[in-house]
């Protein structure tokens, strides 16, 4: 069914370069789908970056085509794409413009020339899915860095773009703001509006994803699912991925012969069906891929 | 060059206390607002060559910690006992370059205090202004790059054309280079990636276990450390709330959460299997995967044994059976990390 | 830590002060500190003093506030007052000569300290003082984005044509949001540095040169990490120089603004007349 949707983003023979001498990205092909979570992993400096700022012209390749919406990127549709792509950074503070969240909010909006009273409307309605309400006159020194996180998301989303790009934009989170984040774009994914790109080093993070596009030395080593990718061993150290904790413990069992199957068990089961039927929202997001918590 | 081990439970309280912190406070100029970063009523006592894991969310007063501990603050209240120097309040402002050249200190993101044009000079700051002559300070650089598994051909490169991962690790030397007994570092393996994270928590190991230096690590991923630290502590709005070391934090897992530090998953394994395995629940947490592996594997064998004489009663309602196929299709890898879709399309089927 | 520096953000009570279009304030600053140049004496002070003090109170903003703002700026002050002094002082029989009436004096050397040289001190430090509280009256009431549209809407007849005015009041926008970020940045800096032995207390003059560099050359590779990923992130939320934009925040100037100005324009004329006069 999914096959069906329109493909909303097309990098064709892609080659960029910062300077003569070191080409970042080579021949990159690559065609997205509306609706996909594209999680974009490598080592730092392979050009994962790079990629996502080629979809709204922030950056320009020397060669290749890339096709947004369905129409070739041009220096003049350019502004017009900017305004229907938004993108959350790594560091929340050096994006937040406005001296209030509110400010800061409808800074963006006033670039999309809205009335002002459906400013009003879109940062209220954001802010209340994004659960910020009260934030609102706050200024960017009194919150926390997950708080700050969220004001740049609910940014983003009030401008209603229909791609949305996560430059690690957890990766200078603690763990309680990185869970919440994901929650969020958990939540995104599932409302379907959005075609996500997440670059990041976040194993959680790229667990979620619908696929992912591995970059090495600036070319496309793996474009596979989350499943595939991480029984991949020397893929993921090509990546700078260490396999996380509970897939270490996985195999070592298995080496030893023990399949999960072969005790009597069921606990971490049960959790993740209560999750599955009763869950919502950040309960759910956070529990279900870890089967529960600790009683 | 001795032979540093992990200590047993037995030497621990016998051990050599570095630092002692007795009833410390610690607040921000007074009529500040933000009086939530401030220290209260902290108590704590780490010896020496051990390595501890300091955790804690945004706020809990972590950073403020580290910088007691080296007399960039002074505390308010209580006393600060670091090796031979005390901090008292309201003392009178000491010297306190005798005490930093054997207590270092690398704050988050260290990459951003280098300024020197070669790499070589930067890691020489420190020696230089502790006293060194130009000569011990280059053999310092060179002994500090070499410590951070770094290849001294990097001495002479800009820092700025460093990678990501090299700048962190050339900036944790540069404090290294001063050649201090404790070391403390904030957050150092902040938006690093998984493998450079794991590599750069093995060799602050090594100058744990190989080099006897006492390491204090601030972390919000305990995660990352359980592997190699001795001890724990645990910061929640200004107190230090918890001190001990991974079984008694295992102990005290539930209490993680609302601390706003995430429960590490080498908790959530154990108690997952010990769950399902009683037997378990009796020996300390293993905090290897291997070593996991290793105490399951010998409390399943067990297990089978007793296990194989009830196993019909064992096959029970439909329900158990269904997810008796759940377990199976899933027995891959990626097990714990499906997609709740096909969760519940096996629940359901 | 970061609200050592208070000026610059805006303390919502609600006030007419508040409600209070920006242009009208800014213009008001604008004559407040013309008056206050020109005054030079204590009756036309006292004046100004006392119309502050109103408007003070009509900001509903506690006085502990006000002095808070002071507070930072004590030592500048403290020079300026010796400044004057000592400048007086070393000069003052050409003081003698106003028409102050010489109420005391004192010789010290070479030094002759006289009421009138204390006068014109404390005089300037006063000055100093209300310029400070007016400005913190006029950041705590309006927001850095009040501010910089005021100051657009002002400059914007000046530059009929082109993007200067709105290039300005980004710019002022920006800074005002940043220099407390880089202030705090520069701290942790100067920490980390002390950390690595370079604590500036404890070092020979020639050491605190290079200190100098350890903590200029990372401040501004940090402005432009941080000015670059501002840039980008601007961008990316499609703003461009002169596009087309609409204003969340509509300045609108009502008859209190009018008053409001009014009254303040009143300043530097009866400053003015008064000096011609006496």
């Amino acid at each position: 069914m999914e096959r069906e949707t329109a493909v909303l983003v097309e990098l064709r023979d892609i080659e960029f370069a910062y300077t003569k001498e070191e080409t970042v990205l080579k021949s990159v092909n690559l065609s997205v789908r509306q609706g996909e979570w594209i999680a974009v992993v490598g080592e730092s400096g392979c050009g994962k970056s790079t990629l996502v700022r080629l979809l709204n012209a922030l950056l320009r390749p020397q060669n290749g085509i890339v096709s947004v919406f369905g129409e070739e990127l041009t220096e003049h549709n350019a502004p017009l794409v900017r305004s229907r792509i938004g993108m959350v950074f790594q560091n929340p503070d050096n994006q937040f413009i406005g001296e209030t969240v509110e400010e800061d909010i409808a800074f963006g909006l006033e670039g999309l020339c809205l009335e002002r009273a459906e400013m009003e409307r879109r940062i209220a309605a954001y802010t209340d899915k994004l659960n910020i309400s009260s934030l609102l006159p706050k200024h960017p020194g009194e919150l926390s860095g997950g708080q700050k996180q969220r004001c740049a998301v609910a940014a983003c989303l009030s401008m209603e773009p229909e791609i949305v790009v996560f430059d690690e934009a957890t990766s200078m989170q603690d763990e309680r703001s990185r869970r919440e984040l994901l929650g969020v774009i958990r939540g995104m994914k599932e409302q379907g509006d959005y075609t996500i790109f997440s670059v990041t080093h976040d194993v959680d993070e790229m667990l979620a994803a619908d696929r992912i596009i591995a970059l090495q030395n600036g070319t496309i080593r793996a474009d596979c699912t989350p499943e595939t990718f991480f029984k991949d061993i020397e893929l993921l150290r090509d990546c700078g991925i260490e396999l996380p904790f509970r897939l270490r413990l996985e195999q070592q069992l298995q080496a030893r012969g023990i399949e999960q199957s072969a005790i009597s068990k069921n606990i971490p089961h049960k959790r993740v069906k209560q999750a599955v039927e009763g869950g919502h929202g950040r309960d759910r997001l956070d529990e279900t891929k870890r089967g529960g918590p600790i009683e | 060059m001795i032979g540093w081990t992990r200590r047993n439970a037995g030497d621990q309280s016998n051990s050599e206390a570095v630092i002692q912190l007795t009833n410390v406070d610690y607040t921000y100029q007074a009529g500040s607002p933000f009086a939530a970063t401030a220290l209260h009523d902290i108590n704590i006592r780490i010896r020496k060559g051990t390595l501890v894991g300091i955790a804690g969310g945004t706020g809990s007063g972590k950073s403020t910690l580290l910088q007691l501990l080296n007399g960039l603050l002074l505390p308010t209240g209580g006393a600060v006992k670091v090796l031979d120097h005390t901090l008292l309040p309201n003392m009178q402002k000491p010297r306190l370059n005798a005490l930093r050249r054997r207590i270092g200190l690398s704050f988050q993101f260290p990459e951003q205090h280098l300024f020197e044009d070669t790499v070589e000079k930067d890691l020489m700051f420190g020696p230089m202004n502790f006293g060194s002559s130009r000569k011990e300070a280059q053999s310092k650089a060179v002994e500090a790059l070499k410590s951070m598994g770094l290849d001294e051909a990097l001495l002479k490169r800009h820092p700025l054309t460093l990678s990501g991962g090299q700048m962190r690790k050339v900036a944790i030397a540069s404090v290294l280079a001063a050649g201090p007994e404790i070391v403390m570092l904030d957050e150092p393996t902040a938006t690093l990636d998984s493998a450079a994270r794991r590599e750069l928590i093995a060799l602050l190991a090594r100058l744990c276990r190989e080099e006897g230096r006492t390491i204090l690590m601030v972390t919000h991923r305990i995660e990352e450390l359980m592997e190699v630290a001795d001890e724990w502590i645990v910061m929640h709005e200004g107190r230090a709330v918890f001190q001990g070391d991974a079984d008694e934090l295992a102990d005290r897992s539930e209490e993680l959460d609302h601390w706003g530090v995430a429960v590490p998953e080498q908790l959530r394994c154990w108690a997952e299997w010990t769950a399902r395995l009683p037997q378990l629940a009796a020996l300390p947490l293993p905090r290897t995967a291997e070593d996991m592996a290793r105490r399951i594997e010998e409390a399943v064998h067990g297990f089978e044994k007793c296990e194989s004489t009830n196993i019909a009663s064992k096959e029970g309602s439909q329900q158990e059976s269904a997810q008796e196929l759940n377990d199976q299709a899933d027995s891959s890898m990626d097990a714990p990390y499906r997609h709740e879709k096909e969760v519940s399309a096996c629940v359901t089927s | 830590m970061r609200d050592k520096l208070i000026i610059g953000r805006m303390i919502p009570t609600g006030s007419r002060v508040h409600g209070l279009d920006p242009r009208s304030k800014i213009t008001a600053m604008l004559l407040f500190t013309a008056a206050l140049i020109l005054s030079n004496g204590w009756p036309q002070l006292a004046a100004l003093t006392i119309l502050s003090i109103l408007v003070l109170t009509a900001t509903k903003i506690p006085a502990k506030t006000y002095l808070r703002a002071l507070r930072p700026l004590r030592w500048l002050m403290l020079f300026v007052f010796l400044f004057q002094l000592i400048a007086g002082a070393g000069n003052g029989t050409v003081n003698l000569a106003a028409a102050d009436p010489l109420l005391w004096s004192g010789t010290w050397g070479p030094f002759t300290l006289t009421s009138a040289v204390l006068s014109s001190a404390l005089l300037a430090v006063s000055r100093m003082a209300l310029l400070i509280v007016f400005t913190a009256m006029l950041t705590f009431t309006t927001t850095p984005s009040m501010l910089s549209r005021g100051v657009e809407g002002m400059l914007k007849p000046l530059s009929r044509k082109g993007t200067g005015a709105e290039r300005f009041s980004l710019m002022m926008r920006l800074a005002l949001r940043f220099i407390p970020a880089l202030l705090e940045e520069a701290q942790t800096i100067l920490k980390a540095q002390a950390a690595r032995g370079a604590d500036y207390e404890e070092m020979k003059l020639k050491e605190k040169a290079r200190l100098l560099l350890s903590l200029l050359v990372p401040v501004t590779v940090g402005a432009f990490r941080r000015a670059e990923e501002l840039t980008t992130s601007l961008e990316a939320r499609g703003y461009r120089i002169g596009a087309p934009r609409t204003a969340y925040r509509q300045l609108i100037w009502r008859s209190a603004d009018t008053w409001f100005t009014l009254l303040f324009a009143l300043l530097p004329v009866g400053a003015l007349l008064m000096r011609l006069t006496v």
